[in-house]
């Protein structure tokens, strides 16, 4: 296997120190460090469609030890990641390597290596109360009226078992202090959680920061559909700032004093 | 920095159905009589929209 050489060599030419991919263990495929002191273990390197922020790792390595070199099997959504954890000086991009794996299908490629590929099903229940997987931000807004959209949220968060998988699954979740765990925002030890604030904090917070992964809906044990939250946040900055993150390294801009574009505060319409 | 977080906001809310509660405008510390305007204006519109719908949502929630 291709891959499993590219790493290997990355590893045997002291390249990289360590290189992220995944391997299985009991059955599973989960995240693992692979070193060229246990070259050989590379063998067992498994690309499939699980996929773990190997980003976060790279993250968490890196505030170990600031020098180390990481390898990391990389789809297009973990390009993204690096990009915006570059731009915020959470990873350098000298101590990185990525090998790439097959993301999206393509003519060349007719299956893809992502979990996301396989198409997210909505019950009938939910297609009726709460928000379909599949509907974009755009279609949403045009086909329900502000009561309905309200009630279709109010629906999708109050199922929310505060269970912080959303921000720990997270590649672009990396505040040493994080608002969802401020007391005076977010009331320690309250179940459920109030409604819409923990979730709006969140949403706010990933303006200018999300790289559309949908590792956060993936790992959502209440079925909430945070992707297309973060797409909505997402289209209003690209609207208002012409803003992508992840795109390359550009900072967001909200993180820059002063203009980036010409706004006025919008008038009062009564 | 303030209009750029408020744009957005406004489109968040807006996106939740929200829309219309949250309002920006640059006063003067001279400007008194556009304070009072303005926050009259506001307070009407706010008060023709009727209470927020949240507090309903929350308070059901706790009485279970």
């Amino acid at each position: 296997m291709d891959m499993v050489k590219a790493a290997k060599e990355l590893l045997l030419q002291d390249k990289v120190d360590i290189f992220l991919g995944y391997r299985k263990l009991d059955g599973h495929q989960i995240p693992h460090g692979f070193t060229k002191a246990h070259v050989d273990d590379l063998d067992q390197l498994e690309i499939s469609l699980n996929r773990y922020p190997l980003e976060k790792i790279a993250c968490d390595l890196t505030r170990k030890d600031p020098t180390l070199k990481i390898g990391i099997l990389a789809r297009d959504c973990s390009q993204r990641a690096l990009n915006l954890l570059y731009t915020w000086d959470q990873l350098n991009p000298e101590n990185i390597e990525t090998l790439t794996v097959n993301c999206c299908p393509s003519s060349l490629s007719t299956h893809g290596d992502c979990s996301y590929l396989k198409p997210k099903i909505t019950g009938a229940y939910k297609k009726a109360h709460g928000i379909d997987y599949n509907d974009s931000p755009k279609n949403f807004m045009a086909e329900h009226d502000s009561q309905d959209r309200l009630s279709r949220w109010m629906y999708e968060f109050q199922k929310c078992i505060k269970c912080y998988g959303c921000r720990n699954v997270c590649p672009v979740c990396f505040c040493k202090e994080c608002s969802l765990e401020h007391p005076n925002l977010v009331e320690p030890g309250v179940l459920p959680a109030e409604v819409p604030i923990f979730h709006l904090i969140r949403a706010t917070h990933m303006a200018g920061r999300c790289i559309d992964c949908g590792l956060c809906e993936d790992a959502c044990p209440a079925h909430i559909p945070l992707r297309m939250l973060y797409r909505e946040v997402n289209d209003a900055v690209s609207d208002i700032f012409g803003y992508v993150p992840g795109d390359h390294i550009e900072k967001s801009p909200f993180s820059i004093i002063g203009k980036t574009v010409e706004l006025t505060p919008a008038p009062m319409d009564v | 920095m303030t209009v750029k977080r408020i744009a957005f906001v406004q489109e968040l809310l807006k996106f939740m159905g929200l829309e219309g509660r949250l309002h920006l405008e640059w006063i003067s510390s001279a400007e008194a009589q556009k304070y009072v305007d303005v926050v009259t204006k506001f307070t009407e519109k706010i008060r023709n929209m009727g209470p927020n719908p949240l507090r309903a949502i929350n308070e059901m929630k706790k009485a279970g």
